[in-house]
């Protein structure tokens, strides 16, 4: 198989999310690696997913899992080699999966190079490329996104005897992108990788690159300024590539990142995620309508990304305090399971392994504008360990069997980067590749069906939507429509069985077809459409003339 | 039997945790604030709790309907000023075309007990001063404490509420032991259990026309062993009734507890002392400010009344009873009184020959007016410069007067028998 030549690819994408490390081990040391991941690229062809985001896997100290870079041009020797990821990207193109690439923009960790050189003394070439100051009082604007951790922005270095600004961990000092050369050789790295075939990439933390004084210090005019330089460079020497923003930001502010369709591909739509859990618990559309309406349109070619749960912690930035508590109370009792401001959780226990509200959860996924994005190990259901700390309680390995360390390193179990999960609910002896795949109604054949589905027309990925408003406010109702293509999707937010008056007139006379079983559905006549729901049931129709 | 239309709505709007009915008949003009207070603390006190505004309403001419309906809070209507976590429906029926406040409160019921509600309250239209915290104090006994029926207090004039003070209140404590200030406010709430004893009772089907709804709520919860709140709710605003008003009020207030008595024999009839019902907030509150009150027509229709009704008063009244009222009917003005315990007396000698029918019932409680009023002159007089605590130690004398001759009505029961 090889890649369609279509530049809006990333708008029928199904992407998976998945760290190097946790996936497979193929050389016995109990860290998953490149050659381990390659191996496993047929389950991932058969699951039907397209694209593949790889969290950061580049030689880091990893006291961020990765996200603390000390060099942007190789690969961690825990995951592989160079090669080995040039083999893996070849294999995965060979079966139709693209590759995403995690690029940290905004900071770097205190062990890479540049800092060591910045920090050594006041008059090295590269002590611009950090962010100093005399004092920590600058910049007070600025919020302080690690709560649990951070007290401050700016951290003293011993060394320089100065304060540099971090935005994150205090080990991540933030490069200066008011310097040209920091512009010049982050774009240098992007092009490296580029070169080497690599699809996109997920730009990490861009809201903050630019600070001024007086200000938040995020969504900065110049900072779009560096982003669409950026997309500039990359439409000038590459075809076919994508950009995706991770800016964790209100629909509104999020706009501008897709600049006039120049600046980023796609963008992360992280306010949605958590009104889809908070829909579900509350059995009322009203947070996922409140914000989807909230949403501005966006040009063309761009594309909103979702997710349900990813490697971070199911962030509650982007709430209001009442929607917090409320998330919390209900979906995170056990103080164990915060973070920051966030739920460090899976999307199994969050729903507390209830199949059909995970389906209709994955439902909504992949019926919702936008390119759906799968976090490793949610297609089969597992488990997450709130005792570990940090977010590693969702970055176990992936559990591929019920045999020696679930399937995934033959290492001794004491040296795995990880313990798996062991409790009787979500451990790796019931939730695992080897059993689901034997059996048609596992939640992972269900999932390899829903993704078919999706991937069956364009309508969900190219097309509008047009919200219907039925009376019942359990009921999440839209039609997605492409040219003359139309899909109904009905989804029963709700526990219990509903019965729905849909205003279809404006479709009136087309029959439905259900879009898993292919059943056919009454014609829509003069009167609302009247359809009964069982509890958590969605339906997809294709509306037909026929 | 309600709608398809009205079912219509029922079904979108599933299952509720809480549920706020408003009886309306042309209320355009006081509604909208009153369900804008409803909105305000339904979603201050209860942000994630489903509920329900559900208005039932009599056929109203003007815009009530739509006024309630604007209240709601959806993904087409959102509001401003308000943040609410969840949608609340506000929907509305037609029960009727004209006011019937049985069939108001049994549509309501009718509705709660379909969408299961934990805990229900009635707010009145005309409760334009009606604040959020009113919708947390008769909610939440129910909703988080398990009371049954959450009943109102209100603020009041001293010279407010006489009816209550002189006969409803006294007498429906000392015969059902517990002492309900208020056993007929326009603002109650109930269980989602006892709205379903009360539909299965159809506590509204007695031959006093269907009158006096909130008080048969009352009666029943207290015989029924349902547990009861009082609630303190401010300010009750003083409607103005003209004499016409009163027997109407009678009807629907004395002839309800007479009638209640029949039922509920069992219970009454054993029940010695008096309990007290947990109140959020004070137990009364009386105001003082000096008012205009016309005793000497009072005095008037007392005295005329006793001359005019002596026939329907000899079939009603012992002997003794009667000639002690003609008696202080022939005082002058200034020396007439009317005492406490002739007063009980008469009282229930009219509850104990309601009981027998000696004559048409409603008679029987029109009859009552007029001794009612001189009752109501000597409450006056008594009280004219009282301050809230004089009055209460009044009240709670008379109180005491007809505990204390409690087995004076039950012996003329059982005669009577």
């Amino acid at each position: 198989m090889t890649l369609l030549q279509d530049g809006l690819w990333y708008k029928d994408a199904i992407i998976y999310q998945v760290h190097v490390r946790t996936f497979h081990d193929s050389n016995g040391d109990g860290i998953g690696d490149f050659r381990g991941l390659a191996e496993k690229l047929d389950y991932l062809q058969e699951l039907g997913i397209t694209a593949l985001w790889l969290m950061p896997f580049f030689p880091s100290p990893l006291r961020d899992d990765g996200y603390d870079i000390a060099d942007y041009r190789s690969v961690h020797p825990n995951y592989g080699t160079l090669n080995d990821f040039k083999s893996f990207l070849a294999a995965a193109h060979e079966r139709g999966i693209r590759v995403i690439v995690e690029m940290v923009l905004n900071h770097t960790s205190d062990q890479h190079p540049w800092f060591q050189e910045s920090r050594s003394s006041r008059d090295n070439p590269r002590r611009d490329w950090y962010v100093w100051s005399d004092t920590d009082t600058r910049y007070k604007g600025a919020r302080i996104i690690f709560l649990d951790t951070e007290t401050s922005n700016w951290a003293r270095d011993p060394v320089s005897k100065s304060y540099y600004w971090h935005r994150f961990f205090s080990h991540q000092p933030d490069l200066n992108y008011d310097n040209p050369a920091v512009r010049e050789e982050m774009w240098s790295i992007m092009q490296f990788w580029l070169e080497m075939g690599v699809d996109g990439f997920r730009l990490d933390a861009v809201p903050y690159l630019i600070e001024r004084e007086g200000t938040s210090c995020e969504n900065l005019p110049e900072t779009h300024v560096i982003l669409k330089d950026l997309r500039s460079k990359l439409d000038q020497h590459f075809t076919g590539r994508m950009l995706l923003a991770e800016a964790n930001q209100w629909p509104a502010n999020l706009r501008p990142y897709f600049g006039d369709g120049d600046e980023f591909h796609m963008a992360f739509h992280f306010p949605v995620m958590p009104r889809m859990f908070m829909s579900v618990m509350l059995e009322d559309r009203k947070p996922i309508m409140d914000i989807l309406q909230q949403t501005p349109a966006i040009p063309d070619p761009c594309q909103w990304c979702l997710f349900l749960r990813n490697h971070d912690e199911l962030t509650l930035e982007m709430v209001t305090d009442v929607e917090r508590d409320y998330m919390y109370d209900t979906y995170a009792g056990d103080k164990a399971m915060r973070l920051n401001l966030g739920i460090r959780r899976r999307l199994a226990p969050l729903l507390e392994n209830d199949r059909r509200r995970v389906e209709l959860m994955n439902g909504m996924l992949m019926s919702l504008p936008g390119t759906p994005i799968i976090y490793y190990g949610d297609e089969i259901g597992m488990g997450d360990n709130i005792h570990l700390g940090d977010r590693n309680g969702v970055r176990t390995p992936m559990q591929w069997d019920g045999g020696w360390n679930a399937g995934f390193s033959s290492a001794d179990p004491e040296s795995l980067y990880s313990p798996l999960i062991l409790n009787p609910v979500y451990g790796y002896p019931a939730v695992n590749v080897d059993s689901q795949k034997r059996s048609g109604h596992s939640l992972l054949a269900w999932m390899k069906r829903i993704i078919s589905a999706r991937k069956s027309t364009q309508v969900f990925g190219r097309g509008s939507i047009e919200f219907l408003h039925p009376a019942n406010h359990r009921v999440l109702a839209y039609v997605r429509q492409l040219k003359n293509e139309a899909v109904l999707v009905v989804n029963n937010l709700s526990s219990s069985a509903q019965a729905v008056e849909l205003d279809l007139q404006r479709y009136k006379g087309n029959i439905l077809v259900e879009m898993f079983g292919r059943n056919i559905f009454p014609r829509i006549g003069d009167l609302p459409y009247l359809l009964t729901m069982g509890p958590y049931q969605f339906f997809w129709f294709r509306l037909r003339r026929i | 039997m309600l709608t398809d239309d009205f079912l219509r709505q029922l079904i979108s709007v599933g299952e509720v945790d809480l549920l706020v009915g408003v009886p309306t008949h042309n209320s355009a003009e006081t509604v909208g604030q009153t369900v804008q207070g409803i909105r305000v603390g339904l979603l201050k006190y209860f942000p994630r709790e489903r509920a329900v505004i559900l208005n039932a309403d009599a056929g109203s001419k003007d815009s009530t309907r739509d006024v309630v309906a604007a209240a709601a809070i959806n993904d087409v209507q959102r509001s401003s000023d308000l943040y609410a976590l969840r949608t609340l429906p506000c929907i509305s029926t037609v029960y009727g075309d004209s006011p019937a406040a049985e069939v108001a409160l049994r549509t309501i019921l009718a509705a709660a007990e379909l969408l299961r509600a934990k805990a229900c309250a009635i707010v009145s239209p005309e409760s334009t001063n009606i604040t959020p915290d009113w919708i947390e104090r008769l909610l939440r006994p129910v909703y988080r404490d398990n009371f049954d029926l959450v009943t109102p207090v209100y603020r009041r004039h001293k010279f407010d509420g006489l009816l209550l003070r002189n006969l409803i209140y006294p007498m429906t404590r000392a015969l059902y032991a517990k002492r309900v200030r208020e056993p007929y406010g326009a603002e109650f709430a109930f269980s989602g259990g006892f709205c379903s004893h009360l539909l299965e009772m159809q506590v509204w089907d007695h031959d006093a026309g269907g009158v006096g709804t909130e008080m048969r709520m009352t009666m029943a919860a207290m015989a029924g062993g349902f547990r009861l709140y009082q609630t303190f709710l401010g300010t009750k605003p003083h409607l103005d009734r003209g004499s016409a008003d009163l027997v109407a009020a009678m009807r629907q207030t004395v002839g309800t507890l007479f009638w209640s008595l029949e039922p509920n024999l069992q219970y009454w009839s054993t029940k010695r002392d008096t309990e007290s019902v947990p109140t959020c907030g004070a137990e009364y509150d009386l105001t003082t400010e000096p008012i205009r009150v016309n005793r000497k027509r009072l005095y008037q229709l007392f005295s005329s009344g006793v001359g005019e009704l002596e026939p329907v008063l000899k079939s009603i009244l012992s002997a003794q009873t009667l000639a002690e009222v003609q008696g202080i009917a022939k005082l002058a003005e200034d020396d007439f009184r009317y005492p406490h315990e002739l007063w009980v007396k008469t009282a229930y000698e009219f509850a104990s020959s309601y009981h027998k029918s000696v004559i048409n019932r409603d008679h029987i409680i029109q009859s009552l007016a007029p001794l009612y009023r001189g009752k109501v002159y000597t409450f006056l007089v008594e009280n004219r410069d009282a301050s809230g605590e004089e009055v209460e130690a009044n009240v709670e004398a008379l109180c005491l007067t007809f505990e204390g001759l409690k087995p004076y009505l039950l012996d003329l029961w059982n005669a009577r028998e």
